[in-house]
């Protein structure tokens, strides 16, 4: 049973898609309870993954899960062999955490959705099952598969059932994150042809696998990428090349300034639950796929460029941060402060540090519960008005105090008060990314330091909008009726609390996330540099 | 006896009218004859080239049997002729042109 | 061992228990609020008793230590140990006490209100948040809890909802408390990057000082002025008048504040000389302006305000001179005058307020609305005149013997020889004598002179407004300090250690205090000079607009900036590519449309126009065909016979 409790976890929701398709359209109930029952035995799932590994000593991998899905013999040019080989550890368990969680939220938060309910919730099932699936791929043919599969369903969630300008917004997606795909693709190729398969010794099996990738010594002499004696374009290596070129991929997703302005467009138009999911586990696949593929393969280069790296997460602070200060569009402000805050991961990344890695990690976890929490908030007044304008609303706290209670927690969560989880992430990339310099001299102290103007920005911005929507005297613009303006009702309530428990949880009790976290950013940590050490004196 | 390339310059002028007839007259009937005229010339050279082999008479005979078949045809033909008259209320041939598609 | 382990129970308890409150006023229903009103004080009580029973108990010279893990990264830990030694068991019953006495005062002051709830629940919060400073061995709790109350600074004097300046006086505090967290979480930083621990036990015991030390410890400064508003980040106190009075003397006079000077005692060892110095210049800097700033402003509250700030300055200099000891004199003291002035201006406040609800609006704040308040709010007017005489620093009040250990202290470092130090020294002795003139000011009209219209229907407030005046006045009394008027040593002097005496230093600062006093009555009462003020001091230096100025506009221009590079730079730049490409596939289109398909176009049009051509051959008419037959055959002989 327990060898594919990850499979499992990832066909649940393909499965159920499949079963709809015999459902009618009108049976909107059954894609609710549905939707439930997913979560649910996801959720169940992952609590039994957690029984079964409490005792693992968390070195690598939790579990793991491998299978052959084709070779194919190319006499000559070797043997084309693609792995189903799935594994979860501390990155991917609490991705896969998160991943389950905040699909329950929005499948909820779905519940208001009325149009073509039947093809919306297929959409959102397979986008579920192709999360999960990039998350826990280790063969990089399979990685790449999810990481496409997650698209067509994001694309026409947006474009089907967005806000006004949503073809503009998901052509725009669209074209950004298949820009980085092809990106990703040449550099899957590029890796494929170099690596071969050690466990096959008398011929060149080439491999799909990551965990083969990483090891400098699995590459074949002469090959595109190799450490030693790879190819050179132009001034720079191939193994350069190969890394920009996922940076940039990856960084799309992440997304990073100046590769950022998907976001807020589809943000602002896409519907609550897929505002949702792209903020707490789309933007998460870009920092999954530098922690997991980008600095794991090309440690050398990857170290030789932290500072650049970097230098592009603090800019995606500050400058996320100052373009939140000018939005004028709730959802839109939200969604830079996503920018400002993917940029932390960023940072923390670069530093190679036990702790930056660690941050980035509850970053990227913790950034999950508080976006969607923010977003829910910002959907919360959407559904009420159809208006997100924050000068449109004044004194709302009169109208609706439970609302503003909670977006008040949302607010000071995001903007790294402590006792919430952002803080515990923050910190730690702070302490992680000034460090660094003293202890593995890849990035100046300066760039922490900077980065702390994020802090400040992030007050300023928040605090501005709190007190423009929800202090002073009631006023709203006048198409709005007041009558429009209840407070949360039940269904709200369901997903927006468990949210903010989840927040202070893991931001008071840090421990039980970072259980996971450690052991992966410590071998994360020790592998990279040591992969550098041995490539640069053999 | 006439020398046999007067008799065929004689067929060749023949056969010439009758072409000359069947390609230009528009009357069907004159068409006919123009036929006529073809078989002829066709006869006349039977017979003439029979002058080469005076023991036997293979000419003689096929100019005959042609006779005979030119008789039956132009009945034939006479008769669709007059079908055509009869359908068309012409014997025009430029104006019965339902072969054309 | 067994006391030990009631040591560490019952300090748990005194943190706990406001923690407790908070989560009871937030979770007890609304139209039960009122139940908050009595067990939020009731919490508070066990807490100020256990703390003062702490005070009372805990041997003088201890150092407990409680170790506790907070989380770890890799071998590193990060500990939220509580450390009882001599300054938390000095602060813990004053934090506790006047949070306490606040409650109670406030169950009076904010009757009728609609935030009761929240009201309390914060000021529960906040009080936990100040006891974690005050009990944190561990410099990132210590971070933790000041962003804390700073959050809780921000609930409280947000507490008005409605009132827009209340909103955006909350908002400008934060932020600038933020502005100084970023220095100080810098120093954090630098701290970790060079030790790898946050415990103030490693940190504070180190064998030498180190390079580092000194922009670590001005970092942490950093912290210390935003959060006890010093230069140049002092602007966001007066503004944060706009919460509720008791708020003000809690949290903006007593306490919050004071944990910058708290926090500076604490890692006084790690500060080296030339930060200790940054910090005296800074302290005094601020004392002065402050000061100046509190001789010109007319309402209570912002009076007050500045001379908190002004006492503030005072306290870090100390600090900077090198007596922290006398900093923490001075910070108890003046907490008890402080928060007794506040009290008594929120009463003040408060009687005019019931008096005057029928008549037309005016300021109630304005002390030139104010005037002969002494005969209708006599506990009020007696108590305020009590803590008064401790702020202007008159012999026989508390703080007169705080202020004379910071003079003393100053006197001692400045040296027997002229130096730039000595500039700082009469800096001081200006501070003090202005201290006097504003204070005169402030009583002599609000509670002498002619009884304005505004006062006729005043009657003292209720009983629970006037208890804890009389509590923190009677604190105000030089022996609950020290045995003799003009000596510091006494309970504080064993607890926390010795002082600077010096006769000289004492006669000068009193001699200089009457001085003050006589010039003040000769101003104000002799001459009755009218009420005036600088308009430039009265905004504190127009700091404020300078900021705005400079830092608010740029930000918000810079924001403007990148506004419009995301959407005119990066955006156009994809739009343009798109476009680009868009264009591209229109060329395309053209191409594929009037090129490759005419060209198709024409190759069938030419089988078209061949087709037709030998169709004409087969016109239906047997004549022609036979016609044709005949002259192919003719070509074709004419071919093959010549």
């Amino acid at each position: 049973m327990s060898q594919y409790l990850l499979s499992s976890l990832i066909f649940t929701p393909i499965a159920a898609a499949l079963f709809v398709l015999f459902i009618p359209n009108e049976a909107k109930k059954t894609f609710r309870i549905v939707t439930l029952a997913i979560s649910a035995i996801q959720l169940g799932l992952l609590i039994f993954i957690i029984h079964q590994t409490k005792d693992s000593t968390f070195s690598s991998f939790l579990l793991t899960e491998k299978a052959n899905w084709f070779s194919i013999d190319l006499g000559t040019w070797g043997v084309l062999q693609a792995e189903y080989f799935v594994g979860i550890d501390g990155l991917s368990f609490s991705m896969v955490t998160l991943t389950v969680l905040i699909m329950l939220i929005a499948g909820i938060s779905s519940w208001t959705i009325d149009k073509n309910v039947k093809g919306y919730f297929i959409l959102l099932w397979i986008l579920n099952g192709a999360i999960v699936g990039t998350f826990v791929a280790l063969d990089f043919l399979l990685f790449y598969l999810f990481f496409e599969f997650m698209l067509l369903p994001m694309y026409f969630l947006i474009g089907i059932w967005g806000g006004p300008k949503r073809e503009y917004a998901s052509i725009k997606f669209l074209l950004y994150t298949i820009f980085g795909s092809i990106l990703i693709l040449i550099v899957l190729i590029a890796l494929y042809l170099s690596v071969q398969n050690p466990d096959v010794q008398d011929r060149v099996v080439h491999t799909f696998n990551l965990i083969h990738m990483t090891d400098a010594a699995n590459y074949i002499t002469g090959s595109i990428l190799n450490p030693d004696k790879g190819w050179m374009i132009g001034a720079h290596s191939a193994r350069w090349w190969a890394f920009v070129l996922l940076f940039i991929g990856f960084a799309i997703k992440l997304p990073a300034v100046p590769l950022h302005t998907w976001l807020p467009d589809a943000h602002v138009e896409a519907p609550t639950p897929i505002s949702v999911i792209l903020a707490a586990l789309l933007l998460k696949v870009g920092a999954y796929g530098l922690l997991r593929i980008a600095y794991p393969i090309f440690p050398d280069i990857a170290t030789s460029l932290s500072w650049f790296v970097a230098l592009i997460g603090v800019i995606s602070i500050i400058y996320g941060a100052l373009n939140a200060l000018a939005s004028k569009d709730l959802k839109r402000l939200i969604a830079y402060s996503s920018v400002s805050h993917m940029g932390f991961v960023l940072l923390g990344l670069a530093s190679v540090t036990t702790e930056g890695v660690s941050g980035a990690v509850y970053q990227m976890f913790s950034h999950g519960i508080i976006s969607a929490l923010l977003f829910l908030i910002a959907g919360v007044l959407y559904d009420r008005t159809q208006d997100r304008m924050i000068n449109n609303y004044s004194g709302l706290s009169s109208k609706m105090p439970m609302y503003f209670t909670i977006a008040l927690i949302g607010f000071f969560a995001s903007l790294g008060l402590p006792g919430f989880s952002g803080f515990i992430a923050e910190i730690m990339i702070l302490l992680g990314a000034f460090r660094s310099f003293s202890a593995n001299g890849l990035i100046h102290e300066s760039f922490a330091i900077v980065a702390t103007a994020g802090l400040i920005l992030g007050a300023a911005y928040f605090l501005w909008a709190l007190q423009r929507m929800f202090f002073g005297p009631f006023y709203i613009k006048s198409e709005i009726k007041p009558s429009q303006l209840v407070d949360l009702d039940k269904r709200e309530y369901s997903m927006l609390l468990p949210l903010v428990l989840l927040i202070l949880v893991f931001g008071i009790f840090p421990q039980i996330l970072l259980d996971y976290i450690n052991p992966f950013a410590q071998h994360f940590t020790d592998s990279v540099l040591n992969a550098v050490r041995t490539i640069q004196n053999p | 006896m006439f020398p046999v390339e007067h008799i065929l310059y004689l067929s060749a002028l023949l056969f010439s009218v009758g072409l000359m007839i069947i390609i230009i007259k528009q009357n069907a009937i004159m068409v006919l004859l123009g036929i006529e005229l073809l078989l002829n010339a066709a006869n006349l050279n039977l017979v003439a080239f029979n002058q080469l082999q005076p023991q036997t008479f293979t000419g003689q005979m096929f100019a005959l049997f042609v006779i005979v078949v030119a008789v039956c045809e132009a009945a034939v033909g006479l008769a669709i002729v007059l079908r055509v008259y009869k359908y068309y209320q012409t014997s025009i041939l430029s104006e019965i042109s339902e072969l054309k598609e | 061992m067994e006391k030990l382990i009631t040591i560490e129970i019952l300090t748990g308890a005194a943190l706990l228990t406001p923690l407790i409150s908070f989560l009871l006023c937030l979770l007890i229903p609304v139209r039960f609020s009122w139940v908050v009103t009595i067990v939020a004080p009731i919490l508070l009580l066990i807490s100020t008793s256990i703390s003062i029973y702490l005070f009372v108990v805990v041997p003088n010279n201890t150092s407990l230590l409680i170790s506790i893990e907070w989380f770890h990264v890799a071998q590193y830990s990060f500990n939220g140990n509580v450390e009882i030694n001599r300054l938390s068991i000095l602060m813990m019953p004053l934090v506790t006490m006047i949070s306490f006495l606040v409650h109670l005062y406030s169950i009076g002051y904010m009757v009728g209100d609609n935030g009761t709830k929240r009201y309390f629940a914060m000021l529960g919060f906040f009080t936990f948040s100040m006891l974690g400073i005050v009990l944190s061995d561990n410099l990132l709790m210590i971070f933790i809890f000041w962003e804390l109350v700073g959050f809780s600074s921000y609930m409280l004097i947000g507490h008005w909802i409605e009132k827009p300046a209340s909103a955006s006086a909350a908002k400008k505090a934060f932020i600038f408390n933020r502005i100084g967290d970023a220095g100080f979480l810098i120093g954090i930083m630098i701290v970790w990057a060079n030790t790898q621990t946050f415990d103030l036990q490693e940190i504070l015991h180190m064998s030498e000082i180190y390079s580092w030390q000194t922009a670590a410890s001005l970092c942490i400064f950093c912290g210390v002025i935003g959060k006890s508003a010093q230069f140049p980040l002092f602007t966001w106190l007066p503004d944060a008048m706009e919460g509720p009075t008791p708020v003000s003397a809690l949290i903006h006079a007593a306490t919050m504040v004071a944990a910058g000077v708290f926090l500076l005692s604490r890692v006084f060892p790690l500060f080296t000389d030339a930060s200790l110095q940054v910090v005296a210049v800074v302290g005094a800097a601020t004392a002065l302006l402050a000061a100046l700033s509190a001789l010109n402003q007319f309402d209570i509250k912002k009076i007050l305000a500045y001379s908190t700030i002004s006492q503030l300055g005072l306290m870090v200099t100390a600090v900077g001179v090198g007596s922290a000891n006398a900093a923490m004199l001075h910070l108890t003291t003046h907490a008890f005058f402080k928060a007794c002035l506040f009290l008594g201006a929120g009463s003040v406040i408060y009687a005019l307020q019931i008096a005057n609800r029928q008549t037309e609006n005016f300021d109630v704040q304005d002390i030139r609305n104010l005037g002969g308040l002494r005969k209708k709010l006599p506990t009020t007017f007696f108590t305020f005149i009590i803590a008064a005489a401790s702020l202007a620093g008159i012999p026989f009040f508390s703080g007169f013997i705080s202020k004379d250990s910071i003079i003393t202290s100053i006197w001692y470092w400045s040296g027997n020889t002229f130096s730039w130090r000595w500039l700082l020294l009469v800096a001081i002795f200006v501070v003090s004598f202005i201290t006097v003139l504003y204070t005169f000011r402030m009583v002599w009209f609000i509670f002498f002179g002619k009884e304005k219209q505004s006062a006729s229907a005043v009657t003292e407030p209720p009983w629970i407004l006037r208890v804890p005046l009389l509590i923190l006045a009677s604190a105000s009394v030089w022996f609950f300090i020290a045995w003799s008027p003009f000596n510091p040593s006494g309970w504080f002097t064993t607890l926390i250690g010795g002082l600077p005496d010096s006769i000289l230093v004492t006669s000068i600062s009193g001699g200089l205090v009457l001085l003050a006093f006589v010039t003040a009555w000769f101003v104000y009462t002799y001459k009755k000079t009218q009420i005036k003020s600088l308009r430039i001091l009265q905004n504190g230096f127009d700091l404020d607009i300078a900021y705005q100025k400079l830092v608010g506009q740029s930000t918000v221009q810079l924001a403007t900036v990148a506004e419009t590079v995301d959407r005119k730079w990066i955006d156009g730049f994809i739009h343009v590519a798109a476009y680009a490409q868009v264009s591209v596939a229109h060329v395309v289109l053209w191409f594929d449309k009037y090129i490759i398909d005419s060209s198709v176009n024409a190759v069938a049009w030419l089988a078209g126009v061949a087709g037709s051509f030998t169709r004409s051959f087969q016109a239906g008419k047997i004549q022609l065909y036979i016609f044709w037959a005949v002259a192919g055959l003719i070509i074709f002989l004419f071919f093959i016979l010549i």
